[in-house]
């Protein structure tokens, strides 16, 4: 007897377009990586991805600081890779972005900083990115740092 | 397009449930529809005379009565969480509503999104 997943009978993003929020943090959550493989994934079976937006602590993905030991995975650059590859936003929410030390060269010159560190090609942005995705046909998943 | 954000964290330990907030307010700016819904241990965010001075935040009763200024259509409690936590109705304020959370409720949405 074969068991049918609902996902086989019936496309979760009924316009096959979709759009990632990530809020869990690199290195400290799984999150991260478990959206890149999804992204890979969606795109492989010809979906869409409209953005992808960082929220709360999943900011963290969008530093150009980060530095992980060679012989690990560098999360931010992967994801900066495969933003670049396939002409996808990336968006860091400028709040939660500025609240936890994620800066560019904009806000570093507003808030009068010493530095900025935003990874090409994340870009900051207001909530209204957000809001855009879920008032549209794309299916938004939510990747959290979990329990 | 109706939004249901869940919050199920209790307030103080973290910022998700504030972020979580600014999410529906940021629907509700956008004429989105949006309603709230506490259950878990973040039906605690719904306890009145709160006083966060000595933690030096902003109180999150104070934040969630400007929920309805805003334009967020419901704020609901699940009753269970609210028993667990011993919140009668009384307790809770006056615009929020007791419900049961479960698919039911929540195939109400087109959209539903955890605080995290």
């Amino acid at each position: 007897m074969s068991i049918s997943s609902p996902e086989r009978t019936k496309t979760p993003a009924p316009a096959g377009v979709f759009a990632l929020v990530i809020t869990g943090a690199p290195y400290s959550s799984q999150a991260p990586q478990t959206a890149l493989h999804f992204a890979r994934a969606a795109l492989a079976a010809n979906k869409r991805i409209d953005r992808i937006f960082l929220y709360g602590d999943g900011v963290y993905l969008a530093s150009s600081l980060n530095v992980p030991p060679s012989d690990e995975l560098n999360l931010s650059e992967a994801w900066a890779g495969f933003l670049t590859d396939n002409n996808i936003p990336g968006i860091a929410c400028i709040a939660s972005a500025l609240r936890r030390g994620l800066v560019n060269e904009s806000e570093m010159q507003r808030y009068e900083l010493s530095a900025s560190n935003l990874r090409a090609p994340f870009e900051i942005a207001g909530l209204g990115e957000w809001v855009d995705s879920t008032a549209s046909e794309s299916r938004v998943l939510y990747f959290h740092k979990g329990s | 397009m109706s939004t249901l954000i869940i919050i199920d964290q209790p307030p103080y330990g973290s910022w998700e449930g504030r972020e979580a907030l600014d999410m529906a307010f940021s629907l509700a700016a956008f004429d989105q529809p949006v309603s709230l819904l506490f259950c878990g241990a973040g039906v605690n965010w719904l306890r009145k005379g709160q006083d966060a001075a000595k933690v030096q935040q902003k109180s999150v009763e104070r934040n969630l009565a400007a929920a309805p200024i805003f334009g967020v259509e419901a704020l609901l409690a699940d009753g269970n969480a609210c028993h667990q936590y011993g919140l009668a109705e009384t307790d809770l304020p006056d615009h929020v509503s007791i419900t049961d959370f479960g698919p039911e409720l929540t195939g109400h949405f087109d959209h539903v999104a955890f605080a995290g």
